[in-house]
């Protein structure tokens, strides 16, 4: 039987202790990040393209 | 409705509550339907998926709240609303953290926007809070383990006598109370000054916004 030290994998660098898990969440995270900065958002080609009144 | 100047109302509270709303933030920038061109950007989605994901949490939070907070052990049907209940906040604070990234990033606190940066944090602090009891509101031996590692740290900050993280009922209620209560406030604060200040523009646009 596992026990529930054996539960999960563990990235040490240091002081620094982070779950793989949680580590895969924050890179994806980043990678969300910079993917919502480079792509393209889709526009309405029938709108002026200096936008809105806001 | 009529157009005429505002009606003071005679110094009535109500009138000069109307007032304060009514210049705080004008009616046409309550709702708007356009927006400028430099929000048409991915980056200025986060916010509002952060806003939806907290709507989801809150609701499927409601139906938990008819079952019982141990419905989810005895219940396939309330098995799934918990895990909505649960990958509904993790997307939320995912979306919210994206969100700070990107504000952050943008100094989104220019141009008279301090109170919304500020309400924003105030706003990320409490769903921390809301987060964390509910993790104490499981009811399972994960809940009993967090608890009594996290009542040494609150212990340690001299409050545990008000906020006992071993009594279930006590962090129940914050989790389904006053956190989401606190964390509803200041997010129509934080909406309300966004819709006041409109949306920050890219850094060194300013001019051309303003």
């Amino acid at each position: 039987m596992d026990s529930v030290f054996d539960a999960g994998k563990y990235v040490s660098w240091g002081v620094v202790s982070i779950s793989l898990t949680n580590l895969l969440v924050i890179l994806a995270m980043v990678v969300i990040f910079v993917l919502a900065l480079v792509i393209p958002f889709p526009h309405d080609h029938e709108s002026p393209s200096d936008g809105g009144d806001a | 409705m009529s157009t005429a100047p505002p009606d003071t109302g005679g110094g009535t509270w109500t009138a000069g509550l109307r007032d304060r709303l009514s210049r705080t933030v004008p009616a046409d920038q309550l709702l708007p339907d356009r927006q400028p061109a430099y929000v048409a950007s991915w980056i200025y989605v986060f916010g509002v998926l952060t806003l939806a994901g907290l709507i989801v949490v809150v609701g499927s939070g409601l139906v938990l709240s008819f079952g019982g907070a141990i419905w989810w052990h005895t219940s396939s049907l309330g098995h799934f609303v918990n895990s909505v209940h649960l990958w509904s906040v993790e997307l939320f604070f995912a979306c919210m953290v994206i969100h700070l990234w990107g504000k952050f990033w943008m100094a989104a606190w220019r141009g008279h926007r301090g109170l919304t940066w500020v309400t924003g944090v105030v706003a990320f602090v409490a769903s921390i809070g809301a987060a964390f009891t509910g993790y104490l509101t499981q009811s399972n031996f994960d809940s009993q383990w967090i608890s009594g590692e996290a009542k040494d740290g609150i212990n340690s900050i001299g409050v545990g006598s008000w906020f006992n993280v071993l009594n279930p009922g006590q962090m129940l209620m914050w989790h389904i109370v006053l956190l989401p209560l606190a964390v509803g406030v200041i997010a129509v604060l934080h909406i309300l000054m966004v819709r006041r200040h409109g949306v920050v523009p890219p850094l060194g646009d300013e001019e051309v916004s303003s």
